[in-house]
């Protein structure tokens, strides 16, 4: 009986195999049909797009902002299909190296941008693959952050300002008045935080965005990752260090969350709008967050400008996602063109920001978007933004620092920013 | 099919002419030799592609130089062992993962040991209950880790509201409850996961091993009126020994190589204070790829002894022959 | 030797059998040894019931401090194929079964030639499959990454064979041990009466191999289906890589999307694990090379 059974099994899962086989086989033949196809003058083409994931849940995920825009886009130029895919930005760095590693190029990507993508030559430049109109268009300030030697290539899609989000529910609890607007502030603040059983300061430096977090309270301390000239590396200056001696303070005075190393911004964001945690530095990204929790309500939290050491920064962290393009086939140039000059119109500038409380980057969809309310204080603090670095080996550097940089709470922070220093040195 | 092979072997032996003289025609003769090619040469060949010319591919990797993105700059001599040699975290990442084979293979085997024992009783229902140890061989490893992940979720795990409802654990949300956040406790409720995967496998291994330890033996020994503890030692780990060797490399193999767990659960973080070498491999490729293939170099120089090991303990001459 | 091997693999159910009719009464020490039992069969399920739970787990109950959910919700199961969770389906069962298809075409002959014949390459040929048995795709990434990526093939097409060339050895081992177990004098006997080589390999020596074949296919099924490291590496797009790639990708999505990680694991594990059920006793045999009989 049983090995009747097992016989059913074997020929049921041979049949399948054979089936799946099959199928296998003649979509691959169909794809390459297609993408052959794609030479001749109206043919066929189609464009490989990967872009981050900005949304809160699977009701509002990017994928679905991008198939609206391919779909319309489709619609005007029959003869282009945009296949989107969108990678959760835990992973996008990750993800985008392997297949670059892999040379599984994307033609149009939109997220995190790699200088040393263009230094390998992997890039077409912003020129040409956009019309004049559109590259005119483009924010300048982040240009000089997408420039590789003389010659721009990523192209500045969404941007965003750091603020300090606080729960004036949770501050009115502990007691608290006024906003933090020094380190001594909201290290007080903090502890009177913890006193009611919740968590003072959300202090995300796990691997997803640390390089942010970090710096951001650099910058409190007049430090940063380069000088002013943006030339000379001074990850390991005493300024950095002291922060994280200040940081490592809090963490070990129980005034963040435990064990900052692991926690990532996303889930921290998540706790903040659950009214678990009383601040946290934020973009508006967060906004959608706290609307989606549906414990805080609007009059209950605010943003202000991030507390520094001796007072509030004047200048912000200002954090650009960019699209670039990938060389795969010159056929394809003038297509691609199209598409950006499509998805760069303001109505998809605006649309994309109104639905992650994202800035735009375009001088067109800022204009049309300067009286917001929401989007005004952080409008006017983006030309004061400080920038990541630009140099090819930023990637590496800020991999590094995701890596790293929670050790500094627990470890002494001038060995660990050695560390880092010594790669960005070792690379430009 | 068999025409064509026929004539190409008929060809080459006209070429290198006349090595052995039998009185078979040639054809045959070349077909004869050629056979086994033909039933075994595709697995050969499967293995050669698949498995072997990798190690070689590591291996050139780990005298080149190459960028981030994976283009080729040039030989990089020993340059990517030296650095590997430089990071400052490699002496920790291999020492743990020494404690990480040592303590996951051996609770693993210790237990599996008992676990054998106990299935190998007849008892009612023994079939359902012996089904029931599979599932963490079968499900995927990372599925599992992801499993043990969210059950020690410092607010909403299960493992955690189990502690606090027996009075263990005393506030959700703190340092005590956040099992994956500390370096120390991470790591060991990953060699935990990892002994509770491996369990089945030596567990059938072992219970297969017992029921090679012949009926007669025990009979005499209770004739003998030696006792239980006693019959144990004497006859029962002896004859086990073999099954018992066997296992044990063969977890070594995989516990050595394990890769899902640490990186569903922590990702070798924070930095690379809860990494294996494996893990460590694997970071390293993101960004220094000859490195990392210096660093797997290493990894398969291991693996080669636990190879040989695994060659004398089967006897492979014995299974080859 | 491994003739002997094989055979008292395939005749151990009958004896069992028989076996177990001998003595079957309850002593206390019988009983406790079952309650024992069964308490670690349960402990080995539990993760897998709280995976079940979890996925069951309304959203708004991810964040209540209970065992189990007040209300069980399937929403998703039916909203997990809008991820593109088929797409991920539709590629694991296609190397999975790729891989499966190609061990079989691949092993099958190599395995009945070296347990029918003795010739020259048969000792290097067993001893290279003995040898890269114990081999593990993760401590050749590197090499297999830059190799496969260099050939300019598909990712599923360099996965199914990254698959099925190392889980090659234990289909072979578990074959080899099974034809040798069936006595040569049945196929000749066959043969004698008209039957051609063929004719009687497929009809008389295959279907008495069959549960060894099963095992062989089930088994190289699971491990391609479970595979995670090289998956990992060869598919940069998340959407287009196997369910284990797809599953991971859903940690950092929205902080963690809990919810459709288990629901797709629970489709992912249950019936794996099922499967494995059926080829259960015979695993052993194949992974050990035989040496554990």
């Amino acid at each position: 009986m049983k090995r009747h059974i097992a016989a059913g099994i074997a020929l049921g899962a041979a049949a399948i195999l054979a089936v799946s086989a099959c199928s296998s086989s003649k979509k691959s033949n169909g794809g390459t049909g297609g993408a052959t196809g794609g030479g001749g003058g109206g043919a066929a083409v189609t464009l490989n797009f990967v872009g981050a994931d900005y949304g809160t849940g699977p009701a509002n995920s990017s994928q679905k902002y991008w198939e609206g825009i391919a779909s319309d886009f489709h619609a005007n130029n029959p003869n282009i299909t945009v296949k989107v895919q969108t990678i959760n930005w835990n992973d996008f760095d990750n993800r985008i190296k392997t297949m670059v590693q892999n040379k599984q190029y994307p033609d149009v990507m939109e997220g995190d941008y790699f200088p040393d993508y263009a230094q390998a030559g992997l890039l077409y430049a912003a020129k040409d693959v956009t019309s004049p109109g559109t590259f005119s268009n483009l924010l300048p300030v982040f240009a000089k952050l997408n420039t590789y030697n003389g010659i721009q290539y990523g192209m500045p899609f969404t941007t965003s300002a750091r603020t300090l989000f606080y729960s004036k529910k949770i501050f009115q609890a502990a007691g608290i008045s006024a906003a933090p607007k020094t380190w001594a502030d909201v290290q007080a603040d903090a502890a009177k935080i913890k006193a009611q059983g919740k968590i003072g300061f959300g202090m995300p430096l796990g691997s997803e965005e640390a390089q942010a977090e970090s710096l951001l309270w650099f910058l409190g301390n007049d430090g940063g990752y380069q000088d002013s000239s943006g030339n000379t590396w001074t990850i390991n200056s005493s300024q950095n260090v002291e922060a994280l001696q200040f940081m490592s303070g809090m963490v070990k005075a129980g005034d963040t969350e435990p064990n900052p190393g692991t926690k990532n911004r996303t889930d921290l964001w998540k706790q903040f709008a659950q009214g678990q945690i009383g601040m946290i530095n934020g973009s508006p990204a967060l906004i959608p967050i706290i609307q989606d929790g549906k414990v805080l309500q609007t009059a209950d939290w605010t943003s202000v400008p991030i507390p520094g050491k001796s007072g509030p920064l004047d200048k912000t962290l200002g954090v650009c996602d960019n699209v670039s393009v990938f060389k795969t086939d010159p056929k394809k140039q003038v297509a691609i063109t199209k598409f950006l000059n499509f998805f760069y119109q303001d109505r998809y500038q605006t649309q994309f920001d109104r639905e992650y409380d994202l800035l735009p980057a375009t001088t067109s969809a800022i204009n049309a978007l300067s009286s917001d309310p929401t989007f005004g204080p952080f409008l006017s603090a983006l030309p004061k933004s400080v920038q990541y670095p630009n140099q090819p080996v930023w990637s590496t550097v800020k991999t590094q620092i995701q890596q790293q940089i929670g050790l500094a709470m627990t470890q002494d922070p001038k060995k660990i920013l050695d560390q880092i220093q010594q790669t960005a040195e070792k690379g430009s | 099919m068999a025409d064509t092979v026929t004539g190409r072997a008929g060809a080459t032996t006209a070429e290198t002419g006349p090595v052995h003289h039998r009185r078979q025609p040639r054809g045959r003769r070349a077909l004869r030799a050629m056979s086994p090619l033909l039933w075994v040469g595709p697995a050969i060949a499967l293995i050669g592609v698949v498995v072997l010319w990798p190690v070689y591919v590591m291996f050139k990797t780990a005298f080149q130089h190459f960028t981030p993105n994976g283009f080729y700059l040039g030989p990089a001599g020993w340059k990517n062992f030296k650095n590997l040699f430089n990071e400052p975290d490699l002496n920790s990442v291999l020492e743990r993962t020494g404690v990480w084979v040592v303590v996951v293979v051996g609770v693993t085997m210790a237990l599996s040991l008992g676990l054998a024992e106990l299935f190998n009783v007849r008892f009612p229902g023994r079939r359902v209950a012996r089904w029931a140890l599979i599932a963490p061989w079968a499900a995927s490893v990372l599925m599992t880790a992801f499993i043990f992940r969210w059950a020690l979720d410092p607010n909403y795990g299960v493992i955690n509201i189990f502690l606090h409802d027996i009075g263990v654990l005393k506030e959700f949300g703190s340092n005590q409850a956040d099992w994956l956040g500390r370096p120390d406790s991470a790591f060991a409720w990953m060699m935990v996961v990892a002994i509770f995967v491996s369990l089945p496998f030596s567990t059938y291994a072992l219970l297969a091993g017992l029921q090679t330890i012949p009926h007669e033996l025990y009979e005499a020994a209770r004739v003998d009126g030696a006792s239980k503890w006693r019959t144990y030692r004497s006859i029962t780990l002896p004859l086990l020994r073999p099954a018992f060797l066997v296992a044990l490399l063969i977890n070594v193999i995989n516990v050595f190589n394990s890769f899902p767990i640490i990186w569903g659960m922590t990702r070798g973080g924070p930095g690379y204070e809860t990494a294996t070498t494996t893990v460590f491999m694997f970071q390293l490729k993101q960004a220094f790829i000859g490195e990392s293939a210096a660093m797997s170099v290493i990894n398969f120089g291991l693996v080669i002894v636990v190879v040989l090991v695994f060659l004398k303990v089967t006897r492979w001459r014995d299974q080859v022959t | 030797m491994s003739a002997a091997v094989a055979t008292a693999t395939a005749s151990e159910g009958a004896v069992a059998q028989r076996r177990r009719r001998g003595r079957r009464r309850l002593t206390p020490r019988l009983l406790i040894v079952s309650v024992a039992a069964y308490l670690i069969g349960i402990i080995f399920l539990l993760p897998y019931v709280e995976m079940v739970i979890t996925a069951l787990r309304p959203p708004s109950e991810l964040q209540s401090r209970n065992y189990v959910p007040e209300h069980w919700d399937w929403s998703n199961f039916t909203s997990i194929w809008k991820t593109g969770f088929g797409t991920n389906l539709r590629v694991s069962l296609q190397i999975a079964g790729g891989a499966t298809l190609l061990v079989l075409i691949v092993a099958l002959p190599a395995a009945y030639y070296t347990a029918r014949r003795k010739f020259r390459l048969r000792v290097l040929f067993l001893l290279l499959v003995l040898a890269t048995q114990m081999f593990q795709p993760a401590a050749l990434l590197v090499g297999i990454q830059r190799q496969f990526t260099s050939y300019g093939l598909s990712p599923v097409t360099s996965l199914i064979l990254v698959n099925a060339g190392f889980n090659l050895a234990f289909a072979v081992w578990i074959l080899n041990a099974y034809f040798s177990s069936i006595p040569a004098e049945l196929e000749e006997a066959a043969m004698v009466d008209g039957t051609s080589r063929i004719g009687a390999l497929t009809r008389i020596t295959l279907p008495l191999a069959l549960p060894g074949v099963v095992t062989a296919l089930i088994f190289t099924f699971i491990a391609a289906w479970n595979e995670f490291i090289v998956a990992l590496t060869l598919t940069g797009d998340p959407s287009k890589g196997p369910l284990t790639v797809a599953i991971n990708n859903y940690i950092g999505q929205y902080s963690v999307d809990w919810g459709h990680l288990f629901a797709g694991s629970v489709i992912a594990t249950i019936p794996v694990i099922i499967l494995f059920a059926l080829i259960e006793g015979k695993v052993v045999g194949g992974l050990t090379a035989g040496s554990i009989k």
